[in-house]
């Protein structure tokens, strides 16, 4: 199968990468036999969960370079499909995720199709308006908790349930974490190899030149939009139960979707590594300047502050992120 | 006939960019396509390709109506075209984009790769496979686009000016490109250009557009002899072998 061997090819890539992600690997594997504290346990489940979000927002965001601030409506169907699935009708964790990949996929060809007739800010901002009323529909409907949220009860469901996936210790939601994440990386390697990713970059290049070239520019959005969902969703329900604790505030607020695309943009849109380069500087740093600076200093909202002033720089020095900056390192060393 | 272009109207608002534009391309022909800056050729490509819609008129490819058709269909039929103003800005480089065409024809990977080097070396562009297309200077980028658009196999091939802005050793290399596309590899051409002594040379048959008209069609040496094009476009003192 074509597919299967694009996905696990990794040659067009720099030996040096190869090698340097082969470590991190190794080290994500036998993070949690190190002894560090169980706020780094959070930290890394948190890193793993925003490395898949913004890896999926790189398919449709990075490599079709279509702004897409909207992806939390998707960590929202994914996180309400398990839960309510869980709570109304016991239905198991493996069953529900899917269930969820399949109603977010739906929902975003739905709503797809207008939002493609747009471009550039037009749609970033359609984007954010689909997802903020999603939203309030969810805080005023009362089968899904409305703004309360739901609350999985550990003493209804007692852990460990890996039908459920309900467990007390972290390092469960780890590991499995850490399989979706590889599953992830696979995956995108594979879609970087499809023809749609090619057509993909090329629709970022420029679209007259693309619908030339034979390529339906809106169904291939539509397509890698539908991906870009199935991602996030999937991440959102293994979110709720890892969490137990879901309201419309926290999983479909605008926070959310800045925070997916900022985890790519800063990495680098684009670029296989991005997402997860992004993720690993801003996961901790959002701990850092929520739990710590937030709470303890009062400085409330200044984590949003800050990634206002990310998104500044990135525009301004490197628009294609950390990944840019040390792809323009790497050309001026090897230049003669 | 593999083009037939129709009673072509095309108004951009009050504007007649294309008045009743009638011509044919039969096939393995090389078309050259003349007039004056704004006299609708560039227009004339957009509405064939399906860029822009048509106002009034007909256009058959390979014998089937393509008029309302969408751009991305056209081109599975076989139509490919080049554009005259074209900036890469992402980071393809010249296989990976050449790639893009050829996926046109095939979803797999490898065989993708096979189409577009063999195309690449066709067009004697394989020693840039390696290079970002955005870091080629913008007559080079012109000549990628029509590799690009000769790796999705089209039946015809429109080419919008690729030889501005080149040097005259260079337009030499780029009259070889032409002559291979269109003699060896047996694509039907249709070449708007203002470099006369690319144009003439290789055409078969020319077309000259003024102000939305097609004024006259020929072979090269009627059409440069012709007093009506050489009033609206060519100018009283021009000389083809000046040109060369």
């Amino acid at each position: 199968m074509e597919a299967i061997r694009n996905a696990l090819d990794f040659k067009d890539l720099p030996r040096s990468e190869v090698y340097l992600s082969w470590a991190v690997a190794l080290f994500l594997i036998i993070f949690p036999l190190l002894p560090f504290s169980s706020f780094a346990m959070a930290t890394m489940i948190q890193f793993l969960i925003f490395a898949v979000y913004g890896m999926g927002w790189n398919t449709i965001g990075g490599y079709g370079g279509q702004v897409d601030l909207g992806k939390a409506q998707y960590v929202g169907i994914g996180a309400y499909t398990t839960t309510v699935a869980l709570i109304r009708w016991d239905i198991p964790f493996w069953v529900s995720m899917p269930l969820g990949m399949a109603i977010s996929v739906l929902w975003s060809f739905m709503i797809g199709y207008p939002l493609f007739k747009l471009k550039g800010h037009y749609f970033a901002i359609a984007t954010i308006a689909t997802s903020l009323v999603l939203k309030d529909l969810f805080e005023v409907w009362g089968f899904v908790g409305a703004a309360r949220g739901l609350h999985i009860s550990p003493v209804k469901y007692p852990p460990p349930d890996f039908l459920r996936l309900i467990f007390k210790e972290d390092v469960y939601y780890y590991y499995l974490l850490l399989g979706f994440f590889f599953l992830a990386v696979f995956v995108m390697n594979w879609f970087r190899h499809s023809a749609l990713g090619y057509r993909l970059r090329c629709i970022k290049d420029n679209e007259e030149v693309a619908k030339a070239l034979g390529i339906n520019v809106h169904w291939a959005k539509i397509k890698t939009y539908a991906l870009a969902t199935a991602y996030v969703s999937a991440m959102g329900s293994v979110h709720a139960m890892y969490i137990k604790n879901i309201e419309p505030e926290d999983t479909m607020s605008l926070d959310i979707s800045v925070l997916i695309a900022l985890m790519a943009m800063l990495g680098g849109a684009g670029s296989l590594w991005g997402p997860i380069i992004g993720a690993a500087v801003l996961v901790p740093m959002k701990s850092y300047l929520k739990e710590w600076m937030g709470a303890k200093m009062g400085l409330i909202g200044i984590d949003l502050i800050i990634y206002g002033f990310i998104i500044m720089v990135i525009a301004a020095v490197e628009p294609k992120g950390l990944w840019g900056l040390y792809e323009r390192w790497k050309g001026k060393r090897s230049a003669p | 006939m593999l083009l037939k272009v129709d009673g072509l109207i095309k108004d951009f608002g009050g504007l007649r960019a294309l008045d009743s534009v009638s011509f044919e391309v039969r096939e393995h022909e090389l078309v050259g396509l003349i007039g004056p800056n704004g006299a609708g050729k560039t227009t004339l490509f957009n509405c064939i390709s399906g860029h822009v819609p048509v106002t009034k008129g007909k256009i058959l490819f390979d014998g089937k109506d393509i008029t309302e058709l969408p751009p991305h269909q056209r081109a599975k039929l076989g139509l490919a075209r080049t554009f005259q103003v074209y900036a890469a800005q992402g980071d393809l480089n010249v296989l990976e984009y050449t790639m893009v065409g050829a996926f046109l024809r095939t979803n797999g990977r490898t065989k993708a790769r096979d189409i577009a080097l063999e195309t690449l070396k066709e067009l004697d562009l394989l020693p840039w496979k390696e290079r970002k297309v955005s870091e080629i200077p913008v007559p080079g980028q012109k000549l990628v686009t029509m590799a690009v658009a000769v790796a999705t196999n089209p039946k015809i091939l429109l080419l919008d000016e690729v030889a501005a802005g080149l040097n005259p050793q260079e337009i030499g290399w780029v009259k070889g490109i032409i002559s291979h596309i269109h003699k060896d590899l047996g694509i039907t051409t249709v070449l708007i250009e203002h470099v006369m002594a690319l144009v003439m040379d290789i055409s078969e048959r020319v077309v000259v557009l003024d102000a939305g008209r097609v004024i006259k069609e020929g072979r090269p040496q009627e059409v440069v002899n012709d007093p009506a094009v050489i009033k609206a476009y060519l100018g009283e003192s021009f000389r083809l072998e000046e040109t060369r």
